[in-house]
């Protein structure tokens, strides 16, 4: 890998990007929704990819390969069963999307605040969401830095590569909002997607094919095909991983935002089919990196190596390391930009416009594109100093975000929930889990993954119990769901009549 | 049964990813183990959400 090979590439991919970027502006958005949300009329096609982009971050090629390298087959269990936790769209997607059309909703938060009627759930959803949010991005963003400084042998040094990567999430989030962020994310989505599959057929060709590779892997690393393996995966930890990425699409809120944006639940279902295909190969794609990694491998210092070493194998050409090379920093920066604008609108949305009551449209979105670059500039700040309380603010973010999941459920599914139990719910299970990391992820023998949820849903249940709920607003959005989603194609002078009111009194 | 109910086997399909290759499949190391088992899981997920949200084919665009 040349030092000019690497930067060609690199002027290559953002041409092609920043071109990208700017073709998919359409007439200048003035509105939070138009900025944020794409006018909610996001086609099925780009979503999907988008939504895949953001949802695996760069680590996944280099994590989840890192993973199988170390404890075996159990990386691939517990990917299936975040997967399938991604099911909870099918459920969940059509009733945010309802909401959002009929209230206006521009950010998960919002949805909150307005089913408990409580400005202070929105804001401490908001707030909660910037603590276990900006340090993950920052987290992202160190891993690019070393691993371009890693596989170009210090070409492209630390401070420079993750320079470059926030330079270029403040552009594409610039150009036309959530609309250039989630091009660009489909050309990055495609882009990780073939090269990867490349690299993996090659790699186990050169290992003399699937048959062959499995049969190393059996006679000399048998714990590598069975859990608990090696005994990485032990059932604790294996559960400890799986609950808070299981609720996934749901607590974080970069992808639960973009329930808010397809243009018909037509679309929804694309996104929805497209992301676990996609997500499927992915996976496996980097299983067998991981495995092909211990095969040919089996020594390394550290399991972090298993895709650097694969890349720079022999079976690997150059050109290929390169494109998954920008393949990888192009996955971190989809990453985070989504995840910049998403807390930035939350910010604009649900903290400022709550503080200053009549703050118009306008205004909002001023102060959410003011904000986004101060996000990036904190993820960058925190990137570069390497605090040990960012790297655990990082992993305890999935943990961490767990905390909105009862709410949530909840606003759909219990009227009984109150603004008290989310915001006791939402506040207490964050300073626990980040209680239970401090004090070595462990207490009474359990992980802060499986606390998570269920200290979360401790809390929402019972002070919910002890307190008085807000009939009106848990009515209104429920009934507005029933609305919405009654409308069917094929009767469209029905969709325009409302509920009659018996049939309103009977909405759960 | 109304399509949305099927998730239910959704969740089950979970929870056999959790005990079988925890119970079952723990002495076999081959690719025909828990690789095939977590493998099939994950065609399986797809194929019940094909099916569940197919309704949403319907729904009126506005």
């Amino acid at each position: 890998m040349t030092e000019s090979l690497i930067w060609w590439s690199i002027a290559i991919y953002l041409l092609i990007a920043i071109g990208i970027a700017i073709l998919s502006r359409q007439g200048k958005s003035e509105s939070m929704s138009g900025y944020f949300l794409g006018n909610r009329q996001m086609n099925g096609f780009v979503s999907a990819l988008s939504y895949s982009a953001t949802t695996y971050s760069a680590f996944m090629m280099v994590g989840l390969a890192g993973l199988t390298y170390a404890g075996g087959v159990g990386a691939l269990g517990f990917e299936i069963i975040y997967f399938a936790g991604v099911s909870l769209v099918a459920i969940f997607g059509p009733k945010f999307w309802a909401v959002g059309k009929k209230f206006n909703f521009v950010t998960p938060s919002e949805m909150l605040g307005h089913r408990y009627n409580s400005k202070q759930v929105a804001m401490a959803v908001s707030i909660a969401s910037c603590v276990f949010l900006i340090p993950y991005a920052a987290v992202q963003l160190a891993g690019v830095g070393y691993l371009l400084q890693g596989t170009t042998n210090g070409a492209i040094p630390f401070t420079t590569g993750i320079m470059l990567a926030t330079a270029i999430a403040i552009f594409f989030s610039y150009v036309a909002g959530i609309r250039s962020v989630m091009w660009t994310d489909s050309l990055q989505a495609i882009m990780m997607i073939v090269a990867s599959t490349l690299v993996a057929f090659l790699v186990i060709q050169g290992l003399g094919g699937f048959a062959a590779l499995f049969d190393t892997l059996a006679t000399e690393h048998p714990q590598s095909l069975t859990v608990p393996g090696s005994g990485l995966f032990s059932f604790i930890t294996f559960l400890g991983l799986t609950i808070p990425w299981f609720f996934f699409s749901l607590s974080n809120p970069q992808v639960s935002q973009r329930l808010f944006m397809p243009s018909s639940l037509r679309s929804m279902r694309q996104m929805l089919i497209g992301f676990l295909v996609f997500g499927f190969i992915y996976t496996l794609v980097s299983v067998l990196w991981g495995f092909s990694a211990l095969a040919a491998f089996p020594s390394l210092e550290s399991a972090d190596l298993a895709t650097p070493s694969l890349l720079a194998s022999e079976f690997v050409p150059p050109v290929l390391g390169v494109i998954v090379m920008i393949g990888i920093m192009a996955a971190a920066v989809s990453t985070i930009d989504s995840i910049m604008l998403t807390l930035s609108s939350m910010l604009a949305r649900d903290v400022y416009a709550n503080v200053k009551p009549g703050a118009s449209e306008k205004r909002q979105l001023l102060v959410g594109k003011i904000v986004i670059p101060v996000i990036a500039l904190m993820a960058l700040g925190f990137a570069e100093l390497q605090l040990d309380l960012i790297a655990v603010l990082s992993v305890a973010a999935s943990s961490g975000l767990v905390a909105m999941v009862p709410a949530i459920i909840g606003a759909f599914y219990w009227k009984r929930g109150t603004a008290a139990g989310a915001l006791v719910s939402v506040l207490g299970t964050g300073a626990f889990v980040l209680f239970v990391y401090a004090i070595g992820n462990s207490f009474l023998g359990l992980p802060a993954g499986v606390w998570g949820i269920i200290v979360s849903s401790v809390l929402f249940v019972g002070v919910s119990l002890a307190t008085q709920p807000c009939q009106s607003s848990a009515d209104s959005f429920i009934a507005a769901i029933k609305e919405e989603l009654s409308k069917k194609s094929l009767k469209p002078k029905e969709s325009e009549t409302e509920l009659p009111p018996l049939l309103q009194s009977k909405v759960q | 049964m109304k399509r949305s109910k099927w998730i239910w086997l959704v969740w089950a399909v979970v929870l056999l990813c959790y005990l079988i290759p925890y119970t079952l499949l723990t002495d076999v190391q081959a690719w025909y183990g828990s690789f095939l088992f977590w493998t099939v899981a994950g065609l399986s997920v797809i194929a019940l959400n094909l099916f569940i949200t197919k309704d949403f084919e319907e729904h009126s665009n506005d």
